[in-house]
């Protein structure tokens, strides 16, 4: 059963980290998009949505690369981006950067009202619940833009409660942040290593055989801090198993 | 410019739009408190969090009978500081009474003129016979209360008209968590609240 | 990284004490919070309310300014102003000499942490007696708060007695926290008594009264504002509410914000000296009301920051706070809060760590009882500083690079092909070590790329 349009138009937005990384989590997005009854297209010319720059307070260049994507991703019924801190970004951060630009801010609230986390897009907007199976146990961290600015914390969990034979075990302080905050990482590496190092002992902790997020940047914050300390715990975007492809190679295994 | 020309310059003066301010506090959010403020109020003077002890008295005569009985449970002499308030106005001839307060006063004896319920705080002002620092000094407060006089919320503490130069809210035992996190019960203030809870003042 | 934030974050991180105590300090914080929030029913609604009671006084700063100025002086009290640190100073130490001070009684205030009162007391060779106990310890040791509700956080109880032993008359003999405490009841209590001066802070500064508001646990302020003759008070401007009945519904978020209690034990509002037939309290009243940068906040794009009540909530959630503790940010105030404040109030160049060394997670605003956007102002000092340049020259020229790149697809599709392949020839999985990335591989390991981008396999029609 699903809700909203009988086949909606919905451009995904892959994100960069996806397209350079794991292309596998775009593919769960098309697998889960159309057996939740949407057309899937994927503009072209995407890149990224402009999130370093912005973080970073280069709003220039921030609001260059918006006007870009505002543009590529105009005129869908809905624009889905298996990433919360990137969602946000586009839903959220866009109409900021066009306060003092009525044509543009009318193109990015626009765009930014159609714009939605994959996961709060297929539970709440399409109804839609996975029909697919996965023995195991899992454990889910709320990735911070996702949680705050969207509001994605039930989604996730709804739809991974309907994937048979999987249980999810809490996270204790699963809301806390794992350390990744984009160039925060890098800049800051000791602070972040600081941070990841309890982020991945409450994850060791929970029992879970896989960890489960909807950001790829704080899976291979997590992930890699995980496999770095010889911890079995592996690691999917939360897509990748509701789509029934959480069978493949976890994060950081060679396919 | 003095620095208040240039303060005031800077932020301008112009005033709000009338009933801005008085708009903010209709409704206040706030705990309820339903139905017996009294019970209410004990019940939040009697949490962990609060230190303080109790007893319901009838009068005011029979304070120096309760006063004296909670001396003697805690292994104290019948000594107290007793200001000069007309709301103590009993027979306190069993007791010796400091002439002034010192700072290791073992007992103060005071009267609030409110209790809060939605708190369990007791409300005080300085006066002609209301000093301020012997509610501090002591080692034991112990409070008389007139029941009748427990309103619902903090809202309803204030004395309304001019005001004195202190109007202050005691909230259980002086406390402090400063070292190692760990509660010390009467940091400098007193380590114990006795509220003599008055049915007749 | 400048070099003095980094040596202060290193030394931070590798102090397993320091951790212990910010744990059990921030984690007992944040565990009684929770309880005293799911206790309030209606704690988001207040929240918004009280947001709009600060958002309304800084709008109209100045006309509530000169209404407390003169409802405290017909209420017998002086009003002066300050425009900085040196002015608010030069002003306290001018009461105290005026009025023949040799000690000054002090109770918890960061206002005067941040305009440097305890340097101009010494300088001006006025003893000064801290008589919250967490100040007391730290005037012992020399050190600067490193919490704004817990300033000894940092202490042990070892070194704690080790400071009492040293300066108290009559140290305690056992090595107990209540025998200590009991040490600086005793050494406290005459420095309280025999001041010839008292100064304050103010939580909160009632307009239509004009009284000053305490809280505080420990009744420290009380015994050190009522028997010396002169009460002075130093207060940011932005303490201002319209009424006692404005300030009511901030003081129900502010003690269950800072420790999960429903009220600080005591709370006072001072309203002008003693009056004439008062058995006690002191015969001048001085409040000292001082911008030191917040009317210029107001006009930068902070206005939003001058809600805050101090009640330390963000500092305790914040998960870099949890990791590097107070001390290391530097500055009169730590944490989410010190971080928008401090380029403020020290400058940017100073401070530029601060508002960077952030992740945005954006806990601080969720807590913040009066809904301070921390994130969002965090991120405009970084566009401040963005724009004058502060920024080192690889950073700009890398996010410069990437921004052109990603609005050229075919250029960047090309970018993306030589970085998998570049990646790739460090490791299949997962990746140890990668030159450019010792940020990251230091302390991670690194899940190299698939062989091709997820474009590119769509573009040739994979589904």
């Amino acid at each position: 059963m699903t809700l909203g349009a009988p086949r909606p138009r919905v451009a995904l937005f892959v994100t960069c980290l996806v397209d350079l990384i794991r292309p596998r989590i775009g593919f769960a997005a098309i697998r889960a998009l159309e057996a939740a009854g949407c057309a899937v297209v994927v503009p072209a010319g995407q890149t990224c949505c402009g999130q370093p720059a912005l973080n970073s307070g280069a709003r220039a260049e921030a609001t260059a690369i918006a006007r870009r994507t505002i543009a590529l991703l105009e005129g869908h019924d809905a624009v889905v981006v298996p990433s919360g801190s990137c969602a946000a970004t586009i839903r959220v951060h866009y109409p900021e950067l066009f306060e003092h630009d009525p044509e543009w801010l009318a193109r990015a609230e626009a765009v930014a009202a159609h714009t939605y986390e994959i996961m709060a897009y297929l539970d709440e907007v399409r109804g839609w619940r996975p029909d697919t199976a996965l023995s195991g146990t899992a454990t889910y961290h709320d990735s911070c833009s996702g949680l705050r600015e969207l509001g994605i914390k039930a989604q996730p969990r709804r739809l991974l409660n309907h994937v048979e034979g999987l249980s999810l075990m809490p996270l204790k302080g699963a809301e806390t942040c794992c350390g990744f905050g984009g160039t925060f990482c890098v800049k800051y590496p000791a602070i972040s290593n600081a941070i990841a190092t309890e982020k991945a002992a409450a994850i060791d902790a929970s029992g879970a055989d896989l960890l489960l997020a909807g950001d790829l940047g704080c899976l291979m914050n997590m992930a890699g801090k995980l496999h770095r300390e010889g911890s079995p715990v592996r690691a999917f975007h939360a897509i990748e198993v509701i789509a029934g492809m959480g069978d493949g190679p976890a994060i950081g295994e060679a396919s | 410019m003095s620095a208040r020309a240039d303060i005031l310059a800077k932020l301008g003066t112009a005033a709000p739009p009338p009933g801005a301010a008085e708009a903010l506090l209709a409704d206040p959010v706030r705990p309820a408190v339903a139905g017996d403020r009294i019970a209410t109020f004990l019940t939040a003077l009697a949490l962990p969090a609060s230190g303080a002890t109790h007893e319901r008295i009838g009068t005011v005569a029979e304070a120096p009978a309760a006063v004296a009985r909670y001396l003697a449970e805690h292994g104290l002499p019948a000594a107290v500081f007793l200001p000069d308030d007309p709301r103590l106005a009993a027979d306190w001839s069993g007791f010796a009474l400091s002439p002034a307060i010192t700072p290791d006063e073992p007992a103060v004896i005071a009267c609030a003129r409110l209790g809060i319920a939605e708190t369990g705080s007791l409300v005080f002002e300085t006066g002609p016979h209301a000093p301020m620092l012997p509610n501090f000094l002591g080692l034991h407060h112990i409070v008389l209360l007139p029941e009748a006089a427990i309103v619902a919320h903090l809202e309803d503490a204030a004395l309304p008209g001019p005001q004195p130069r202190a109007h202050y809210w005691v909230t259980g035992v002086s406390g402090t968590t400063d070292i190692e996190g760990q509660y010390i019960r009467g940091a400098h203030g007193p380590r114990f609240l006795h509220v003599l809870l008055v049915g007749e003042m | 990284m400048s070099a003095a934030f980094s040596k202060r974050v290193d030394a931070a991180l590798a102090d397993p004490i320091l951790k212990i105590a910010v744990e059990r300090t921030a984690g007992t914080a944040e565990a009684k919070r929770a309880i005293a929030v799911d206790a309030f029913a209606q704690f988001e609604d207040a929240r918004t309310r009280a947001a709009a009671i600060k958002d309304h006084v800084v709008a109209h700063l100045g006309y509530y300014l000169e209404q407390f100025e003169a409802a405290a002086t017909s209420a017998g009290a002086h009003v002066h102003y300050a425009r900085t640190a040196d002015e608010a100073c030069a002003i306290v130490i001018g009461i105290c000499k005026a009025a023949g001070a040799r000690t000054v009684a002090r109770s918890k205030s960061m206002m005067g942490e941040e305009i440097g009162l305890p340097h101009a007391l010494a300088e001006a060779g006025i003893g000064r007696v801290e008589t919250d106990l967490a100040e007391h310890i730290i005037q012992l040791a020399d050190e600067r708060p490193s919490h704004i509700v817990w300033p000894a956080m940092h202490k042990t109880s070892e070194q704690v007695s080790a400071l009492f032993k040293q300066h108290h008359a009559l140290p305690h003999s056992e090595e107990t926290i209540p025998a200590m405490a009991e040490s600086a009841r005793r050494h406290l209590r005459q420095g309280m008594l025999g001041a010839d001066v008292g100064i304050s802070g103010a939580n909160f500064l009632i307009a239509d009264s004009g009284a000053v508001c305490t809280v505080t646990n420990e009744g420290n302020a009380e015994l050190s504002l009522v028997p010396p003759r002169v009460h002075i008070v130093t207060a940011g401007i932005e303490k201002l509410v319209p009424s006692m009945g404005h300030a009511v519904q901030l003081l129900r978020l502010l003690a269950r914000s800072a420790t999960g209690a429903t009220l600080t034990q005591y709370t006072t509002f001072y309203t002008g000296p003693k009056r004439a037939a008062d058995p006690d309290g002191p015969d001048a009243m001085h409040i000292v009301l001082i911008d030191n940068g917040r009317s210029a906040m107001r006009e930068d794009g902070l206005a939003e920051m001058l809600r805050c009540i101090r009640c330390g909530a963000c500092m305790n959630h914040c998960v870099v706070f949890r990791q590097i503790g107070g001390h290391a940010y530097g500055g009169t105030y730590p944490g989410p809060m010190g971080a928008v404040l401090t380029p403020a109030l020290d400058g940017r160049a100073a401070s530029r760590d601060l508002p960077n060394a952030c992740t945005l997670n954006g806990k601080c605003q969720e807590v913040c009882p009066v809904k301070i956007p921390l994130p969002t102002l965090l991120r405009g000092w970084r566009e401040k500083s963005w724009r004058e340049g502060l920024e080192p020259a690889t950073m700009r020229q890398g996010i410069a690079a990437w921004a052109w790149v990603a609005q050229r697809p075919r250029l960047y599709r090309l970018a993306v092909r030589a970085a998998i392949f570049a990646i790739r020839r460090f490791g299949r999985g997962w990746i140890t070590a990668l030159p450019l990335a010792a940020g990251w591989t230091a302390h991670r390991d690194l899940p190299a790329p698939d062989a091709e981008s997820f474009m590119s396999r769509y573009a040739r029609g994979e589904r």
